[in-house]
């Protein structure tokens, strides 16, 4: 498994839902790449067992899962990494891409950081990651 | 999760001339873990007692498993376990010797169980009641509880006397039981840090009724804040 049980962590006390939580940190992996399209969650009940939480809470992290696209429930073997990520057209997903980071730019301007300054910011953060 | 195990309806109950229970409404899904939370004296005792028949209701209607609580049948009272707020036992007796007199009243008791969480919870079988602390005679409780794999556990207070590593330990195994066998625990507390990991649902009772019900994430997911300020605010409402 790519990545385990162990590796997630909960707040129970922190006033965000759980559940928020866990679906914060599948993205954050997804992000960071240590979740591939294709792989698999740890299992509901492991993972209700490793962060000694309530197994609905786990289920309930999913579902929101599939229903925004991110996971698939595969009968038999449990939620997988949508493969969908990397589908839909080319500039479809540069469009989406775009709306990302449309507000981060603007940010970068009102920090007053000029167009050299950010695209050395940008090749930076590419650079710091495999193609 | 489909039929309730616990229904009320319009629950009523007096003392002399003390309304304590005030019409309350509550239906718990069969699998849910429910804190049953509430300020000090605002029934959450006399609710329970109620459910498990050592109190009459004066008026509306429960049921527990299909049945009226003040006439629960052999075959309902052995998928029942009970933990009181106050462990009361006897003091002359030693602790395995309680267990045994105990699993006597249950034709499932499963004494291997009992003797793995004695060791789990370090409580030494050859021990006197009497010399119990109230944090082990807590311990003690929950085990004769536990004994019989009950499908529903009604625990009142259950963690006030237990130190924090007891609580975390007492929480992880009603987790896995309710995982692994679909128990439905209810669960009583003011302590509200105990109820954020483990409680699919919670039940706010006060002055009587219960003002809300409903599940834990959604509740915490709408309104916003850890269950201590959901507490808060909810108590807050109600004198307002």
């Amino acid at each position: 498994m790519p990545v385990s049980s162990n590796q997630f962590t909960v707040s129970p006390s922190s006033g965000v839902p759980i559940f928020r939580q866990l679906i914060d940190q599948v993205l954050a992996f997804i992000v960071a790449g240590k979740l591939k399209s294709g792989d698999m969650l740890p299992s509901t009940r492991e993972m209700a067992r490793s962060l000694e939480i309530n197994t609905m809470t786990v289920s309930k992290a999913y579902s929101k899962l599939e229903s925004e696209g991110v996971a698939q429930r595969v009968r038999g073997r449990g939620m997988q990494i949508s493969t969908a990520l990397t589908k839909g057209t080319l500039s479809k997903r540069k469009s989406e891409f775009q709306n990302q980071i449309e507000p981060a730019l603007h940010r970068g301007r009102q920090l007053g950081l000029n167009d050299e300054q950010i695209l050395s910011i940008i090749k930076k953060l590419l650079g710091g990651r495999k193609p | 999760m489909n039929q309730p195990v616990i229904q009320c309806e319009g629950v009523r109950k007096k003392f002399g001339r003390t309304l304590v229970l005030n019409g309350v409404d509550l239906n718990i899904p069969r699998g849910s873990i429910v804190g049953l939370l509430g300020t000090n004296g605002c029934g959450k005792s006399t609710l329970i007692k109620c459910l498990l028949g050592l109190l009459k209701i004066d008026s509306g209607t429960a049921t527990v498993c299909d049945e009226d609580p003040w006439d629960l049948s052999a075959e309902t009272k052995n998928r029942l376990g009970y933990v009181p707020q106050e462990i009361k036992l006897y003091p002359w007796m030693r602790v395995s010797q309680v267990i045994d007199y105990t699993g006597a009243f249950y034709e499932n008791w499963k004494a291997d169980y009992c003797e793995m969480l004695l060791d789990k919870w370090e409580l030494d079988g050859k021990k006197w009641i009497k010399s119990l602390s109230g944090g082990q005679l807590q311990r003690l409780g929950i085990i004769l509880a536990l004994g019989h794999k009950p499908s529903l556990l009604i625990l009142d207070e259950p963690a006030a006397s237990l130190d924090p590593i007891g609580r975390r330990s007492l929480l992880k195994s009603l987790l896995e039981k309710n995982a692994e066998e679909e128990q439905t625990v209810l669960f009583s507390t003011h302590i509200t840090s105990d109820l954020e990991r483990i409680a699919s649902h919670v039940a706010f009772l006060d002055r009587g009724r219960v003002n809300f019900f409903g599940e834990l994430e959604e509740l915490k997911d709408q309104v916003g804040g850890n269950l201590e300020d959901l507490f808060l605010k909810m108590n807050s409402r109600s004198e307002g």
